[in-house]
């Protein structure tokens, strides 16, 4: 019973990891916290149902299909929208109050084109859960938290290992300096909000298979949003851990304690957490130079 | 005088437009953010609520208390809470907001889920309009005190405000419990003109709501947030054919304006009626001006 | 004669480094202190714990008779030191006038209950505080630019409104980091003739840093200088231009000024 939750719990963070992670990385670079990404999330669900449910193509096809998508969305998220109140010179704050603004059009929209129905993809599983010894464990499950491991991993890799992921840690830490070494900014924040929308939408697309695509399912942002804080803002691994963190407890509370409670705890313990540590748990404390 | 419909969408009016100028305050002037205030609304609701359906108190002196419990919510939270920074405070107040609605939810007094019912009407349009006026006059005062150039002194540099010697943790708290007070008191109101109160009512989306009315009037500008919250009130009413489309269209105003104007409809000035004379009189020329395309800039500086 | 400021063995550490080293100094009353060194030398570093900004890992810092060391950056203002900053930091959205009332706010004596009244006591607070900084502004020669936007001011002025807003703590002692920072010549040797002026005027004392070497021998009684948190000479800036550690650390390190 325990291993199971266990299981489950560190399947539903590693989705609340792959939106979270690409919090970390936008608020890495515009220090905004971008709360359209639950969203573009929902988005990429849609567009993978679309291509299964109406066009009849395999699943895995219409995954990536998705994916992609999610990934266009974001990036005309940073190209339509938030580039140009970069370019007004506006306090960061309005790219969130942008994001908000975002959010609300693409939950609405999609109710508008999709209706509020809870819709669902085929099933793709020939069985729904194998059993280890008495441990049953769903193989959805285990599908997720290796998709989500494997993604992670390679967003890792990229970060740390690749020129890519050179500039990226470059604007992180001084977005005017990265430019004047020669860093198109611009091109990198677009890329960037491409690969964070791809993560999202292989989110939704795992989140849509587990459970149902409906339009506001994009309020998962806010449990990604959650996780970012928790692990440090504009860290992507701290967002990982936070991320498992709030997956295994949200799991464990509705398991052993009540779902009601679910949320309460959550939250209680994020006050916590930053009570003890006010940059998160791995975020860097930046200390204004006067 | 009014249509009971009419009535009605001016006391929601009132209502939300004290609960805005609280965060007005808040984020206008401190820039501080709260996604918390619909808790403190939900606070000076039920408690003002519960006073006057279960224990018979009378209508003003349970609004008081509701304003009270909310203020003291806010100093325990702010207390706690406000040497975050940034973000880090914001998911506290977010945090605590969506807290406040998961226990309303549980306790069984509130009615739970189920919602509470019973709630007197007292909240007429009269009541509405006093307490909007004597609300409007508080945060006007506040703001052209010293505590309001505190305020506006962390807003623009919080470091520099320190080294001229203001106590910068103190005024963020004192801002800070003002804007719940401010929602409890919109809460209580709230509570005892529908009648009828749910946890739901007090989520995110309203907390939210509160910010992007805020910031489409114009950040550090009471009239700008007033008018704005006329805008979020009354639009929706007006386009109520497109019921379906309304908070898509919302939504979309709130980029679009964002956008292309940055400062929102009246960012860091007042509308003054000495000012709009002068505009007047300048609107001839100003109006050739935009009809040669000039943009919404310069009609500012008109009229400034 | 009484200090009006003693930093007694000062230590600051950042992690491993060690940002000031046992560092001591005496600012005599009425005087201009310079505070000189290469860049990275700690100078900022012992502005902001002085300030309160920062607090020192050892050592006490005492102001005025009273200790300050750890005291909050507001109370140590109150207790009367103004300061600027290297990169200016002016409330850039408000006017110049605003800039110098929002500064005043330790003089407006007055309660909540004072200003919902509009009390007797409100408006002549009121009124002080706003001809205090209007008088301010024509001290400094700002007071034709009182309503412009404090961002839209020409860099000097910019310097000058803070300055300006330092003094209306009415400070003892007012901290200048790098005021010559970004100027050229005559505009160093205009500043130069400001501040001896309005440092008659409102008689406080004087600790500054400062990179150009004209400003400093013009300006300044005495001078620290500073390297790697330690300091390596002290005395009036013709004695501290011959000293050999002095000239080591400016030429040694080819970044010196």
């Amino acid at each position: 019973m325990f291993l199971q939750q266990l299981v489950n719990g560190i399947s539903v963070g590693g989705i609340y990891a792959l939106i979270a992670s690409g919090y970390a990385l936008i608020y890495s670079l515009l220090g905004f916290s971008n709360w359209a990404h639950g969203e573009v999330a929902m988005l990429g669900a849609y567009v993978a149902l679309l291509f299964t449910a109406s066009l009849q193509l395999p699943f895995i096809a219409a995954a990536i299909i998705g994916i992609g998508g999610a990934a266009i969305i974001s990036f005309l998220n940073e190209r339509l929208a938030y580039r140009r109140i970069r370019e007004n010179k506006a306090p960061t704050m309005f790219l969130m109050i942008a994001a908000m603004g975002l959010s609300i059009v693409f939950q609405n929209g999609s109710m508008l084109l999709f209706g509020a129905k809870f819709q669902k993809f085929p099933p793709i599983m020939p069985v729904s859960s194998i059993s280890i010894g008495s441990v049953h464990v769903g193989v959805l499950d285990l599908l997720t938290l290796a998709v989500a491991a494997v993604a992670l991993i390679v967003l890792e890799i990229v970060i740390t290992k690749t020129k890519f992921g050179l500039g990226i840690r470059a604007i992180a830490s001084n977005t005017a300096t990265a430019g004047l070494l020669g860093i198109n900014t611009n091109k990198m924040f677009a890329l960037v909000f491409a690969i964070a929308g791809a993560l999202a939408g292989m989110a939704g697309v795992l989140l849509g298979l587990k459970y149902n695509v409906y339009p506001t399912m994009g309020n998962i942002g806010l449990k990604a949003f959650i996780a970012s804080v928790f692990g440090g803002l504009g860290s992507v691994r701290g967002a990982i851990v936070g991320a498992i963190v709030i997956g295994v407890t949200e799991v464990m509370v509705s398991g052993y304690l009540s779902s009601g409670l679910r949320d309460l705890i959550t939250f209680a313990l994020l006050i916590i957490i930053l009570l003890i540590k006010p940059s998160g748990l791995m975020g860097v404390s930046v200390e204004e130079k006067a | 005088m009014f249509s009971d419909y009419t009535q009605g969408i001016m006391i929601i009016a009132c209502i939300n437009m004290i609960a805005v100028l609280g965060i007005s305050v808040l984020t206008g002037f401190t820039r501080l953010f709260s996604f918390g205030n619909a808790g403190f609304m939900s606070i000076g609701a039920y408690t003002s609520a519960l006073l006057t359906a279960k224990m018979g108190m009378p209508f003003i002196p349970a609004i008081l208390v509701g304003i009270l419990f909310a203020g003291i919510a806010a100093y325990l939270l702010g207390s706690l809470t406000l040497k975050l920074k940034g973000d880090y405070f914001l998911i506290t107040t977010l945090g605590f907001g969506e807290m406040v609605r998961v226990l309303f939810n549980y306790i069984p007094i509130t009615g739970g889920a189920r919602g509470l019912s019973g709630i007197p009407k007292y909240t007429t349009l009269p009541i509405a309009v006093i307490c909007l006026v004597l609300a409007v006059i508080i945060a006007w005062t506040l703001i052209h005190s010293k505590y309001g150039r505190n305020f506006t002194a962390i807003r623009e540099q919080e470091i520099a405000a320190e080294s001229v010697g203001i106590d910068i943790t103190r005024s963020k708290k004192m801002a800070f419990v003002f804007s719940a007070m401010f929602a409890g008191w919109a809460g209580a109101l709230y509570a005892h003109n529908l009648m009828f109160l749910s946890p739901m009512m007090f989520n995110l989306a309203k907390s939210a709501e509160l910010t992007i009315t805020v910031v489409i009037g114009g950040l550090g500008s009471l009239t700008g947030s007033i008018f704005g919250s006329l805008v979020v009130t009354l639009l929706p009413e007006i386009f109520r054919s497109l019921a379906n489309y309304r908070m898509f269209l919302y939504g979309l105003a709130v980029v679009l304006i964002i956008i292309l104007r940055p400062a929102g409809l009246f960012g860091y000035r007042e509308f003054s009626i000495r000012k709009s004379i002068a505009f007047v009189k300048a609107a001839p020329g100003t109006i050739t001006a935009l009809l040669k395309g000039k943009s919404s800039k310069d009609k500012m500086e008109a009229r400034k | 004669m009484t200090p009006v400021l003693e930093i007694k063995n000062v230590t600051k550490n950042f992690g491993g480094v060690r940002a000031i080293d046992d560092f001591s100094v005496k600012i005599e009353p009425g005087k201009i202190h310079g505070l000189i060194g290469p860049n990275g030398a700690g100078k900022t570093t012992i502005f902001n714990n002085i300030t309160g900004i920062l607090t020192p890992c050892n050592g006490t810092i005492i102001f005025d008779e009273k200790e300050i060391t750890g005291k909050k950056p507001h109370e140590i203002a109150q207790y009367g030191i103004g300061r600027t900053f290297q990169n200016i930091r002016l409330f850039s959205n408000l006017s110049v006038l605003q800039n110098v009332i929002l500064a005043c706010s330790m003089d407006a004596q007055y309660n909540l209950i004072d200003a919902f009244i509009r009390s007797p006591r409100y408006r002549r607070m009121e009124k002080q505080i706003s001809e205090k900084a209007m008088s301010l502004l024509e001290s400094v020669g700002l007071d034709g630019n009182c309503d412009e936007i404090a961002s839209k001011l020409p860099y000097g002025h910019q310097r000058k409104l803070e300055i300006a807003r330092a003094i209306a703590l009415n400070p003892k002692l007012i901290l200048l980091d790098e005021p010559a920072a970004g100027m050229n010549a005559d505009e160093s040797a205009e500043l130069v003739g400001f501040i001896l002026e309005i440092k008659e005027r409102h008689e406080f004392t004087v600790l500054m840093i400062e990179h150009h070497m004209d400003v400093v021998t013009n300006l300044c009684d005495y001078v620290t200088v500073l390297n790697f948190g330690k300091t390596i000479a002290s005395g009036t800036p013709a004695e501290v231009k011959k000293n050999e550690h002095v000239i080591e650390a400016y030429l040694g390190g080819a970044e010196g000024c």
